[in-house]
């Protein structure tokens, strides 16, 4: 039997419709499940040789019941007849409050048309094939200079089934597949240790493996490593920042949009809660969340409560226009789901996430943003960030950073770290390149750790906070 | 099939093709509920069991894991398979289970027995004393309890077991301001008895409070404490730099350095496999082998790595019990604390900063190099004395320089996350803010 169809033969209609409707027999208005069947594989390649090599399964059903906007959310992997309906039952009585009497649930079987079309299973690619792709971004990266003293290359696959059904018709299944090489390259010079990262992925089979060049990721993570030992320490204080493409959007992602997140905007916990239709940025920023890209990291045909994923557009122009909306997030603000409810697995709560964000493109050229800077920092390859939704304030690293002296791109620097508060950057962006594109990243927040797309084209901040060290 | 006929089957499988097999079996109960201004915004409760098989042959071992009992075969094949791709000249080794288990308490389930209202009121408790003031505009309460019941056995005769658990709860309260001002407070014990709710949620209440009117400060070198919940965070560099694993791979600072003066005098860190405020604490790791006390720094100098089977081997030494995972991980850090209490480390700073919150450690600190460079968040002290908040600013440094600049260390013990350490008062840090 085909993994997808264990699912279905698991969980059946007739089954699935009793689950949901013990749930709300014991109480609450609305209940969904979430079946998840992941066949996932993980390799570590640490100087040239295999270290690690694990493959493994998960299966369980997360249920959720919902009264108005209180939820209930439980989980279990004894996936027996008795203990599902006992965990059904045991989210019903947890809200408390018997609202329907009278329901029926029908299930409609929904056909998906699917977007992100998979060349090749993970299964259907040997062990042996992707360990080659891992050994030549290896070569490369270790080739790549003689001061080059470790290269770490993790591989990561999945190919995850899920069955979401809830108790207003919904029944779908669905296959997202992922396929990431992530390669840490670390260099030494004079008792100095740098690292470099690079980590492509995208929503494909092992077929991703031979789309892009491995080699070319290998040498770009070393080039890093190799760049930045020789760095000095980036300059401390308030200066005027370049921030390059691709990866560089985790200052939006950080800055803006987790607090655009139902999550934090629904009990007004977010500082942009009730700013729809205002100006929150200058004119020339304009940015979506769009989990619709063919085969991207961060996309999926339908979100994980089973609703049809959708192009949101976030800013325009400057201007406040939408929110990343899960089901209860719906609930909660009166708007209707923007198919943003997303978890790591069936062990979390789904709840709005972003999936492929990124700031759209200007009109300058990249060499032109440079050049338009007496003093300041390009940023040219950022590392991962956090944000405190509340408050706005963020901080991201610098993994690749230059001085930027009469326009012109001079030394290296190590060591920065950029913080601000979201609401105030974004107002502080001057110029926005045509030049972009997006990176790979694992998002973190209260539905766990899943992937996601960050991007945006070369951006100016006019200032902004620099940790570095003090001459 | 029962989890004794999964194991009997994976073993027999193993003796037929003449490898040694080890399976893993851990269940997990899973507790927590959150609420966003006094509302319930999350609530979770669940469990789930999850079985890891690794099979060891020729030095090498395989892994696969499920959920699933019905299968052990394809588990068994899977795991057997992955082996053929390992092409590490590292030889990898089972333990069968003959050392000495220290003989410590397991989680007597005491969070287990509370009903689901007792559970709730935690967090509504919480909610409730940070709401005491008017000037909160926004609050965040959570409580959580968990119990993971671990079980390991192989075939070279290793059959070990333990039960770890306990509760935390967590409260965010954000003061009105011209720029919202926030503060966290969180709490771990073992028993109920131990989670303060009135106290959890006044502490974030008072310094988000005390946090109005926060402004920057000029860039420059600042005598600081790193209060302990912040000190706690910044440790997490040290447990990677002292893996056996990293050292052998040239991917600690610390390689080579056994013996060698790495800070500063009055510095004394241990390993502890148990500590009454941790809820972390082990008789074994997860290799099974026994988990004991060492010590790290003595008096500044650096004492061990921390081993798992492999490293041990590789350098001849005896494993430390300390082997998580694929990796190596410390039970319980534990830095031994100083005589003054915090208000007196504030006086002996006299002038300077306390650092009471850093954001960043998992971008902006890389523990190969000992680098790092944090957002953070501060009180001025002046006169001995605090004096306002400080925001926007960051820290930055070297994770190894600064150990050598720890001149005092504070009496305040606090535990989390397997982390037992007190604050710490260092001479001087990096500090980015205005210019």
């Amino acid at each position: 039997m085909k993994r997808g169809e264990i699912v279905l033969e698991r969980f059946d209609k007739p089954f699935v419709e009793e689950i949901l409707a013990t749930v709300i027999k014991y109480g609450g208005d609305f209940a969904d499940v979430f079946v998840e069947d992941r066949y996932s594989t993980n390799i570590d390649l640490k100087n040239g040789k295999v270290e690690l090599a694990q493959t493994g399964r998960m299966f369980g059903i997360g249920i959720r019941g919902f009264l108005d906007d209180k939820a209930i959310y439980a989980y279990t992997n004894d996936l027996s007849r008795e203990n599902v309906l006992a965990v059904a039952k045991r989210v019903g009585e947890a809200l408390g409050e018997v609202r329907l009497r009278d329901f029926s649930i029908d299930l409609r079987k929904k056909e998906l048309y699917n977007k992100h079309f998979v060349l090749l299973k993970p299964e259907q690619v040997s062990k042996e094939t992707k360990v080659g792709y891992m050994k030549k971004a290896y070569e490369a990266a270790k080739n790549y200079s003689p001061i080059i003293a470790q290269v770490v290359i993790r591989y990561w696959d999945y190919d995850q089934n899920v069955l979401i059904a809830n108790s207003e018709g919904v029944f779908v299944t669905d296959n997202r597949v992922r396929t990431r090489l992530m390669i840490n390259a670390v260099a030494v010079k004079d008792g100095q240790m740098e690292s470099g990262f690079y980590g492509p992925g995208a929503g494909m089979g092992p077929e991703y493996l031979e789309k892009i060049d491995v080699e070319q990721a290998g040498i770009r993570a070393a080039r890093i490593a190799v760049r930045m030992v020789d760095a000095q320490p980036a300059p401390a204080g308030k200066m005027t920042v370049v921030i390059s493409n691709e990866f560089g959007g985790v200052i939006f992602h950080e800055a803006v949009g987790h607090a655009l997140e139902a999550s934090s905007v629904a009990r007004g916990m977010s500082v942009f809660a009730g700013k729809l239709g205002q100006q929150v940025a200058t004119e020339c920023v304009s940015a979506v969340d769009d989990a619709t890209i063919p085969n991207a990291w961060g996309s999926a045909n339908i979100d994980d409560e089973g609703a049809p994923t959708q192009r949101i557009k976030l800013i325009e122009n400057g201007v406040l226009k939408g929110y990343m909306i899960d089901k209860l997030g719906s609930r909660r603000m009166g708007m209707p789901s923007t198919g943003s409810g997303r978890r790591q697995d069936y062990t979390f709560a789904p709840t709005s996430r972003m999936s492929n964000t990124f700031i759209l493109p200007g009109d300058h050229h990249p060499e032109e943003i440079i050049a338009s800077v007496e003093y300041g920092l390009y940023a040219k390859t950022m590392g991962g960030g956090s944000v405190n939704p509340a408050t706005g304030e963020f901080n991201f690293a610098v993994n690749e950073g230059y001085l930027i002296e009469n326009g012109k791109i001079s030394k290296p620097v190590k060591g920065a770290t950029l913080i601000g508060k979201g609401y105030e950057i974004i107002q502080k962006i001057e110029m926005v390149g045509n030049d972009v594109s997006r990176g790979q990243g694992m998002c973190g927040s209260y539905s766990g750790s899943i992937p996601a797309d960050v991007g945006q084209p070369t951006i100016k901040l006019r200032e902004i906070i620099v940790g570095g060290r003090n001459a | 099939m029962t989890l004794e006929q999964f194991k009997d089957k994976i073993f027999s499988l193993a003796k037929a093709n003449g490898v040694e097999a080890q399976i893993g079996y851990s269940q997990n109960k899973n507790f927590q509920v959150r609420y966003q201004n006094g509302e319930m915004d999350q609530y979770t409760d669940a469990g789930k069991f999850k079985i890891t098989i690794q099979i060891l042959k020729d030095g090498k071992i395989g892994m696969s894991y499920t959920e699933r009992l019905d299968e052990p075969e394809k588990v068994f094949e899977d795991a057997l398979s992955n082996i053929s791709i390992i092409d590490s000249e590292d030889v990898e080794y089972f333990y069968d289970g003959k050392g000495e288990y220290l003989n410590i308490e397991p989680y007597d389930g005491s969070f287990e027995r509370l009903s689901v209202k007792e559970r709730i009121s935690y967090a509504e408790r919480a909610h409730e004393e940070i709401r005491k003031s008017a000037d909160i505009i926004n609050d965040m309460a959570v409580y959580g309890q968990q119990m993971n019941e671990m079980r390991l056995s192989n075939t070279l005769g290793l059959d070990v077991s333990y039960v770890s658990g306990g509760g935390f709860m967590y409260a965010m309260a954000v003061a009105k301001d011209l720029s919202p001002r926030s503060a966290v407070e969180f709490a771990i014990g073992r028993s109920p008895d131990a989670l303060d709710p009135v106290h959890v949620g006044s502490k974030a209440r008072d310094e988000s409070l005390a946090l109005v009117g926060s402004k920057s400060v000029k860039s420059g070198k600042y005598g600081v404490i790193l209060r302990n919940d912040v000190f706690s965070d910044i440790l997490g560099m040290l447990i990677s730099m002292i893996s056996a694993e990293n050292a052998q791979k040239n991917l600690s600072p610390l390689k080579g350095k056994i013996g060698e003066k790495i800070g500063s005098d009055v510095l004394n860190i241990k390993d502890l496999p148990y500590h009454p405020l941790s809820i972390s604490s082990s008789p074994f790791d997860t290799q099974g082998v026994p988990t004991k006390e060492k010590k790290i720094i003595e008096n500044g100098v650096f004492k061990t790595f921390l081993h798992n089977l492999k490293t041990a081997k590789k350098d001849g030494v005896e494993p430390t019990g300390n082997a998580m995972g694929t990796g190596i991980q410390t039970i319980n850090l534990y830095v031994e604390p100083g005589s003054k209490s915090f208000n007196e480390l504030l006086e002996t700073l006299s002038d300077g900063l306390v650092i009471i919150e850093i954001e960043g450690m998992h971008s902006g600190a890389n523990p190969i190099s000992g680098n790092f460079s944090l957002g953070a968040k501060a009180f001025r002290v002046e006169g001995g004395k605090i004096t306002h908040g400080v925001e926007q600013i960051t820290i930055s440094g070297n994770f190894l320089e600064m150990l050598k600049n720890i001149e005092e260390l504070g009496s305040d013990l606090r535990a989390f996350m397997g982390i037992i350490n007190p604050s710490v008062l260092i001479s001087s840090l990096d500090i980015a803010g205005n210019n």
